[in-house]
């Protein structure tokens, strides 16, 4: 039986690592989606595409400042995250 | 003895086994006596510092960030590193353990900075986990290198693993301390409603339960069980299959399960509370651990103590605590046909079955208790520490 190849590790998953190590995992550490582009180096657009889909699956959390949308990582989001290094 | 444990990972930072091994072994070294404290990272909710059960935890928060993985672990490192030094100034430590690369800088600096020695827990390798393919991996086999060159004395989990990191980064054996996995044994004494945990994860009374837990990643050949479910399928139509845990793979896993036609017959749960992993473990019919690569496996192990009859692949540790047919099912790895003729042979044969759970339950019992593994750990420690005052 022949299997596929390993596939490449998803992009909004990437934007989740990204969100972790950079310490967005608590409400007062979030950041928006256009720090979190500059921070990774990924247009805001596909930052704002991968964030909706985290919300949905709940692995991040949405947050209003001074009317800013920012965003941070979820418990369970970290936990997601750490299966990619443990 | 005063021991300073480093890790990444404890709870509530709870992923992989790490976390699990860290919580059991520092219980377990404070009841026999020891000043345990835990260096770890920070996690929402929890507190900077707490004592449990007579354990000091110090979670230390990385006040700098980087998106790139390899660069994040070198700052907070750092940031580690500058805690232990700072308690280290008030309490003077007999032994460092540092458990898995991602803590090795911090440690080393440590172990020269208080001039104590290092114990260096090697779980996995880079090497084992995901092979050397991107210059990440080259980076971090060779931190994984650095830290069992730097420490005095490495433990590792199983043989098989002994075996792989003496070979590949050319150890001295007598370096070397093979001191297995333990686990909670009183956590799988309670009992609990086994109908009623499997009606609420759906499985009807007529049904077979198959579980199968872990981190959704390759290495745990989690696709290899759902390329058995038609065949399952086909000669077992009872049978439903319940994977439990989460991971970077999830999104390949429910396409493969998608593409099986049984779609219907498999649930991915995601991460479920302590209390859920429990109660499932013992109301499932057979529970399978089909890993590719498994330093050790405590999921089997936590089977056999829940008395569930396990399926494992024959791969590193799982080996050697798993007695073919006398203790469980070992099937050949990255083989559907395999699997499925190791849990048909469970489902077929309900008494030997039984007999094989009971078995195994009795093995995990006399050897794989937290007591017995700390007075190993403990071991070392009085060892590395009389050689250090020799020099």
């Amino acid at each position: 039986m022949s299997f596929t190849p390993l596939p490449p590790v998803p992009e909004e998953f990437r934007v989740l690592s990204m969100m972790h190590n950079i310490g967005a995992i608590t409400p007062e550490r979030s950041l928006s989606p256009d720090e979190l582009a500059m921070w990774t180096g990924i247009e805001v657009a596909t930052v704002k595409d991968c964030l909706q889909r985290l919300r949905e699956l709940g692995y991040v959390e949405q947050i209003e400042v001074s009317g800013v949308e920012k965003y941070h990582v979820t418990k369970v989001g970290i936990m997601k995250v750490l299966t990619l290094y443990s | 003895m005063k021991v300073a444990m480093i890790t990444w990972e404890y709870p509530p930072r709870i992923v992989g086994g790490i976390a699990r091994h860290c919580e059991g072994l520092a219980k377990a070294l404070s009841n026999i006596g020891h000043e345990v404290h835990v260096f770890t990272l920070d996690f929402p909710g929890a507190p900077n510092y707490e004592e449990k059960q007579s354990i000091k935890i110090y979670r230390t928060r990385s006040e700098v960030g980087h998106p790139n993985f390899l660069t994040w672990v070198l700052l907070f490192n750092h940031f580690i590193e500058k805690r232990v030094a700072s308690v280290s100034q008030t309490v003077n430590f007999d032994v460092l353990h540092v458990h898995d690369w991602l803590m090795a800088p911090s440690s080393i600096a440590l172990k020269h900075f208080t001039k104590k020695p290092l114990v260096f827990t090697a779980h996995s390798t880079e090497h084992g986990r995901s092979g050397l393919h991107i210059p990440d991996s080259f980076t971090i086999d060779g931190v994984e290198w650095w830290a069992t060159y730097e420490a005095n004395r490495v433990i590792v989990t199983s043989g098989a693993m002994k075996g792989e990191v003496c070979g590949h980064f050319q150890l001295p054996d007598k370096k070397v301390e093979v001191i297995p996995n333990a686990i909670d044994l009183g956590k799988y004494q309670g009992a609990v409603d086994r109908w009623a945990v499997r009606s609420r994860f759906g499985i009807q009374p007529h049904e077979k339960l198959i579980l199968c837990i872990g981190r959704l990643v390759p290495q745990k050949g989690i696709e290899y069980l759902l390329h058995a479910v038609p065949i399952l399928a086909r000669r077992r139509p009872e049978t439903k299959f319940i994977i439990v845990g989460d991971g970077w793979y999830r999104d390949h896993l429910e396409w493969v399960a998608n593409t099986t036609g049984q779609r219907w017959r498999i649930t991915f749960t995601g991460f479920v509370s302590d209390a859920d992993l429990v109660a499932l473990t013992k109301s499932a019919d057979v529970l399978v651990v089909p890993s590719v690569y498994e330093p050790f496996g405590i999921v089997a192990l936590e089977g056999m103590a829940a008395e569930v009859p396990v399926v494992a692949s024959q791969v590193g540790g799982l080996t050697e605590f798993i007695e073919h047919d006398r203790t469980g099912v070992l099937v050949y790895p990255r083989n559907p046909e395999s699997i499925a003729w190791g849990v048909e042979y469970i489902l077929s044969n309900p008494d030997h079955a039984r007999w094989l759970a009971q078995n195994a339950a009795e093995v995990v019992q006399k050897t794989y208790g937290w007591e017995a593994i700390a007075k190993r750990t403990s071991r070392v420690y009085e060892e590395v520490i009389a050689e250090a005052m020799k020099k």
